[in-house]
């Protein structure tokens, strides 16, 4: 028999309030810790997707909207810009490449993406260049002949089950235009592990308004300088074009990170009432079984318990129940962080699984069991200071 | 184990309490009082005779108001709290009235719980030896029953097994039979006494039960111990 024998043995005398207490404790431990991860995981997913293009060229409006949609799929696109603006800029001896982009509907929730093969070159300061892992790239050229030939990210390819040689459409209006997969591409960790990728070709001519148009459309331009310098030069030179605006993907990352700050603020708040809600608990339950067990008490210290022996049996069943509670948290908020990733993620939200051990996890339990030990402390008090006498007859 | 000496000795002590007045009350008052080692003292009184009072005084749970108690040659009322426990610990068992067995512990466990407190038994022992002692008082087949599970007198036999745990040289008994009907009163008073005798105990007990006033071997009137028997206690 030792002091955790008699509080494991306590734990389980009060079966019922004990389990609560620790389910109460392990609530609040998995929201703080499925909180830490997402957020963690919805920032490293923005910087996993972070496109190496330093400018993209579109219609004016909104910077943020233009990027969100152009590089994350996010958002509504942004108006149109003529094809001819993409001539231009990749004609300017600043820029080093440019790749046009068009933004078009979806097939099963993933979006068209109508782009050229630049959009896959292997430039040697791209971080993800995204290659096929089976099959091949489309090959039709803005000015030649449509192919209406897709390449799937590879989400694409796993969710609705489409494979090379496979032909598909959606709505009955599309049915004229029939795509056909000619690859799939490696997981990148982007967004681009949910688009289909068509030539630009196949897109206006599948698009009704633009199959008519003169003024073939494009979303937006991806730019990379050729000297970092002429950075500012090119975005100030574009913003001051009647109808272009030129924003950086890095500024618009900051606004994300920023708002995203703001974001943890108020859950660093809700977190701490949290917090505070559960050590309340505890502490009632702990104050409350103390008062119960004062003959108890009294009894232990008639046996020969000394003060500080009751005092550290008190104290270690509140951090008992504080570590099952913040072990239990820790694995509930492991699983609450996951699924709530994998649902972000397949709405399309950048998140990545941010499920690695490191110093999150020994500091929550380390957190949790100093609320145990703050809140066992005037229940531990409280039976120290039991007097003998007083409380060894029938209460 | 005979000791030589009085097992324990009294010399005017008192005990008072603070009243809601402010003042105090007063309800012990022992000149002088020898406790003789081995062979069983019952001390008879009526209730609220201070006959608890007097038993928490001599264990060590309570201190007294004035005066000097020592127990096997020890003056306990000049050891510090914490030595206090430990010498009652290992030196003193106590039988009380309700058996205040803990409920969420087996009759195995209440018993070894006592060996936790002292630093008599080695921890290796601890299991064989409550064993023992619960086997030596029939309850050989209740080692893990609850308390919840056990009858009246069973519960009180644990409490029995639970006082002689660390082997204690003194045991005290507040009214040990007063919880029990008749026929367990007295099955339970002769093993209290049957192991106390066997161990060579030194065995106090007080009671205003009539079944129990004739079983020690010298009987003391409260009224006589106290010198403000009219006191409550």
């Amino acid at each position: 028999m030792t002091p955790v024998t008699v509080v494991w043995r306590y734990l389980q005398g009060r079966f019922v309030t004990s389990v609560l207490t620790v389910v109460s404790v392990g609530l609040g431990v998995s929201l703080v810790i499925a909180s830490v991860l997402l957020t963690r995981g919805i920032k490293e997913g923005f910087i996993a997707g972070a496109t190496d293009y330093n400018l993209i060229v579109g219609a004016k409006g909104s910077p943020t909207q233009l990027v969100l949609n152009v590089v994350f799929r996010m958002d509504a696109p942004t108006p149109n810009i003529p094809f001819s603006a993409y001539e231009e800029i990749r004609h300017d001896p600043r820029v080093e490449a440019a790749v046009p982009v068009a933004m078009g509907d979806a097939y099963q929730g993933f979006r068209y993406v109508a782009t050229t093969e630049a959009y896959f070159a292997p430039f040697s300061w791209r971080r993800h260049v995204p290659a096929v892992s089976t099959g091949r790239l489309f090959r039709s050229e803005p000015s030649g002949k449509p192919d209406y030939e897709a390449v799937l990210g590879v989400d694409v390819a796993r969710r609705t089950g489409l494979k090379a040689a496979d032909r598909f459409f959606e709505g009955e209006e599309m049915a004229a235009y029939p795509l056909t997969v000619v690859g799939v591409l490696r997981r990148t960790g982007t967004a681009d592990d949910r688009a289909i990728f068509i030539s630009l070709a196949s897109y206006w001519e599948m698009n009704e308004i633009s199959r008519q148009a003169t003024v073939k459309p494009l979303t937006a331009v991806l730019v990379r300088p050729r000297r970092l310098s002429d950075l500012t030069a090119l975005h100030r030179g574009w913003n001051v074009a009647p109808d272009l605006q030129a924003a950086l993907p890095t500024a618009v990352l900051l606004n994300v990170f920023n708002l995203l700050g703001l974001v943890e603020d108020v859950l660093v708040v809700v977190l701490a009432v949290v917090a505070i809600v559960v050590g309340l608990y505890l502490f009632v339950t702990m104050y409350s079984a103390t008062l119960e067990r004062r003959r108890e008490i009294a009894t232990m210290r008639a046996l020969g318990a000394r003060r500080v022996t009751v005092l550290g049996i008190v104290l270690l069943e509140s951090c008992a129940i504080a570590s099952l509670g913040g072990l239990a948290g820790i694995l509930g908020g492991h699983g609450l962080a996951y699924v709530g990733a994998s649902l972000l993620a397949a709405r399309g939200g950048p998140v990545t699984h941010a499920l690695a051990l490191g110093a999150l996890q020994p500091l929550t339990l380390g957190a949790a069991i100093a609320l145990g030990t703050l809140a066992g402390l005037l229940p531990a008090v409280l039976a120290y200071r039991t007097e003998v006498a007083e409380n060894l007859a029938a209460l | 184990m005979t000791r030589a000496g009085p097992a324990a000795t009294l010399r005017g002590v008192t005990k008072s309490f603070p009243v809601a007045d402010g003042g105090t009350l007063q309800v012990l008052d022992v000149e002088r009082l020898e406790l003789p080692a081995a062979g069983c003292t019952v001390i008879k009184g009526r209730s609220g005779s201070g006959k608890t009072t007097l038993l928490n005084l001599i264990a060590g749970v309570s201190v007294p108001t004035g005066g000097t108690i020592v127990v096997h040659g020890t003056e306990i009322t000049a050891l510090p709290e914490a030595r206090r426990d430990r010498f009652r610990a290992e030196q003193i068992g106590y039988v009380f009235q309700t058996f205040n067995l803990l409920a969420a512990f087996s009759a195995l466990e209440n018993v070894m719980l006592a060996m936790m407190f002292a630093r008599g038994v080695p921890r290796r022992l601890h299991r064989a030896r409550a064993r023992a002692i619960l086997d030596r008082l029939g309850l050989g087949a209740r080692l893990g029953h609850k308390p919840g599970q056990l009858s009246r007198g069973e519960q009180q036999r644990v409490a029995i097994a639970r006082a002689l745990a660390n082997d204690p040289p003194l045991v005290l008994a507040d009214e040990p039979c007063a919880s029990l009907d008749a026929a367990t009163a007295r099955e339970v008073l002769a093993v209290l006494l049957a192991v106390c005798r066997e161990g060579g105990k030194t065995l106090l007990v007080v009671s205003h039960d009539e079944a129990v006033l004739g079983a020690g071997d010298r009987l003391l009137d409260m009224a006589q111990v106290n010198g403000r028997p009219e006191a409550g206690a």
